[in-house]
């Protein structure tokens, strides 16, 4: 009796394992007529799935914030310096990955993490005193904050690959072009002599713990 | 926060256990729903010791009362041990932790576990106005349905379980309003209402819905307040007021998302507490102190906004008159 319970329990999951999938196919097929079914992100399946989309979500957009507010505190301060037109394209860059996230999050409702206020002031003051110890140090923080931004997209990323990469296609392709973006700011910042500032290495692994700390908080609050 | 969690959830499922435990056998049929209790408590320890990723010790101590307790009954537990140790079939009894064995009747309907405790605990809201929010409405209605009353076992929370149950059920009933209002909006069909009003009237529906329950809905309140039902009323709470404000149009992401919804929070929370001791006609002077929250929720933002706007005009001020002075004193770099 119980094997015959199994049986017929398998017998009903089995549809609607099909029928999930066949949902799925549906979807992909408006996905590539570009009037998609959803968004970036697919409707979560269970509240497990839920949970960790929603973590990415919320840490990537807290990151973000936090970078435009760097760049917000360097150009108070080398805003009329040679470099501020650099900087400046940077902080674009990064104003548009913010709107990004800021719009997936609100179709996804996800909640936004409740640090902003701190990551709004800690953000500006860490950009402002870099760039207090001149072009150098404001390049030097940029490496050390893309450094480990781009390293933490790329943990996303594989973790997602792991888990299923067809079904977060957009997602993954979002994540891959602002890693992109993010290494192109890490390359920009050693070209213009990062290294050459006094203490660098204690700078950057200061500025790197940081950013680890507010990555692992900003998942969970 | 978690581990707290956690421990009162594997705590619960032990109380549901001793309860069990302590309950007379007497019939085929108690025994029956006695085993069953005894098996969803394993299930949910098994589960708890599973999402903590290693085995707790109360989940084999609990093996061994198992195992103790099925001596008794003889060749009926045979196929449950299975269920139960073996691994492979715990996926299994966990989808289906139904009825099938345990009578004749309901063996055709693979009917979970869940399913069937909110089929009771709907039944149960009948007899609330009769019983109040307890364990007797919740067996009579069990006996309604042609269980049981010791089925009640399964409620391991008892009352706490049918309140949570009301809350539940009216949320969705009211998700269900806002969003085909919203699909309404959408269609053109009807006109876009004012966020406040929207409001208004969502706080309202979702009030309303407390009405049949009035007389007895100060106990529901206590019920919710207890220190392990306080988890859960607070996630239908929060639930309750995100949906409110999805549906509103709001799609905030800063710290706007939190000013929101303890807003509205407050305000949900308040007008609940005023309709208790309202005896106006159809609730009026809830209604209105529910207006005039709202207003005042309004005006606070309008003030903030522009405390906000004069304050920038302030600093900039402040800023140009720093610029005309470093002019002044030919400190200006820029020449």
């Amino acid at each position: 009796m119980h094997r015959a319970a199994r049986a017929a329990l398998h017998d009903r999951s089995d549809p609607v394992g099909l029928t999930m999938i066949r949902r799925c196919l549906r979807c992909r097929v408006p996905l590539q007529l570009s009037s998609r079914a959803y968004g970036i992100v697919p409707p979560p399946r269970d509240s497990e799935e839920k949970d960790m989309l929603d973590q990415i979500l919320r840490v990537d957009h807290a990151g973000e914030y936090g970078a435009n507010r760097i760049y917000a505190g360097q150009m108070a301060v080398l805003g009329r310096s040679s470099i501020g037109p650099l900087i400046q394209e940077m902080w674009d860059q990064e104003k548009k990955h913010l709107a990004k996230f800021n719009e997936i999050l609100a179709e996804n409702r996800v909640r936004p993490t409740a640090l902003l206020p701190l990551w709004n002031i800690a953000g500006f003051a860490l950009g402002a005193s870099s760039a207090l110890l001149g072009k150098e140090g404001a390049m030097a923080c940029t490496v050390a904050v893309e450094e480990s931004i781009s390293e933490h997209y790329n943990s996303q990323i594989r973790a997602l690959m792991e888990k299923d990469p067809e079904r977060y296609t957009e997602l993954l392709q979002v994540i891959k072009e602002f890693r992109d973006d993010e290494m192109e700011h890490h390359d920009t910042g050693l070209e213009h002599d990062a290294e050459s500032v006094p203490g660098y290495w204690l700078l950057k692994t200061a500025i790197q713990l940081g950013c680890k700390a507010a990555i692992l908080v900003s998942q969970r609050v | 926060m978690a581990a707290l969690l956690r421990g009162l959830r594997a705590g619960r499922a032990l109380r549901g256990l001793g309860r069990v435990v302590a309950a007379p056998t007497a019939t085929d049929l108690q025994s029956g729903a006695l085993r069953r209790g005894f098996h969803c408590a394993a299930l949910r320890l098994q589960d708890e010791s599973k999402s903590d990723k290693h085995p707790s010790s109360s989940s084999s101590t609990y093996h061994e009362h198992y195992q103790a307790h099925h001596s008794e009954p003889g060749p009926a537990g045979g196929p449950q041990d299975n269920l139960t140790s073996d691994p492979a079939a715990e996926e299994a009894s966990r989808a289906n932790t139904s009825y099938q064995d345990q009578g004749g009747e309901q063996g055709e309907e693979y009917e979970t576990e869940e399913q069937l405790q909110a089929r009771v605990l709907t039944a149960a809201l009948e007899f609330v106005p009769l019983h109040g929010w307890s364990m007797e409405a919740i067996a009579a209605a069990a006996e309604t349905l042609g269980l049981s009353s010791a089925s009640t076992g399964m409620f391991y929370n008892g009352a706490g379980d049918l309140v949570l149950h009301f809350i539940a059920q009216c949320n969705n009933q009211l998700t269900e309003i806002l969003a085909e209002q919203h699909n309404q909006v959408q269609l053109g069909q009807a006109e876009p209402k004012k966020t406040a009003d929207f409001l208004r009237d969502a706080v309202e529906t979702r009030l309303r819905m407390h009405i049949p329950y009035m007389e007895s809905w100060p106990q529901a309140m206590s019920i919710l307040l207890l220190p392990h039902n306080i988890p859960d009323s607070l996630k239908h709470l929060s639930t309750l007021v995100d949906d409110m404000w999805y549906y509103a149009g709001d799609r905030s992401t800063d710290m706007n998302w939190y000013t929101k919804r303890a807003a509205l929070t407050g305000i949900y929370n308040t007008t609940e507490l005023v309709m208790l001791q309202d005896s106006s006609p159809d609730f009026q002077d809830t209604w209105n102190f529910l207006d005039n929250r709202i207003q005042d929720v309004v005006n606070m933002a309008a003030t903030a906004k522009q405390a906000q706007a004069t304050g920038e005009t302030v600093v900039q001020g402040l800023m140009g008159a720093a610029v005309t002075l470093k002019n002044l004193t030919g400190l200006n770099q820029r020449r």
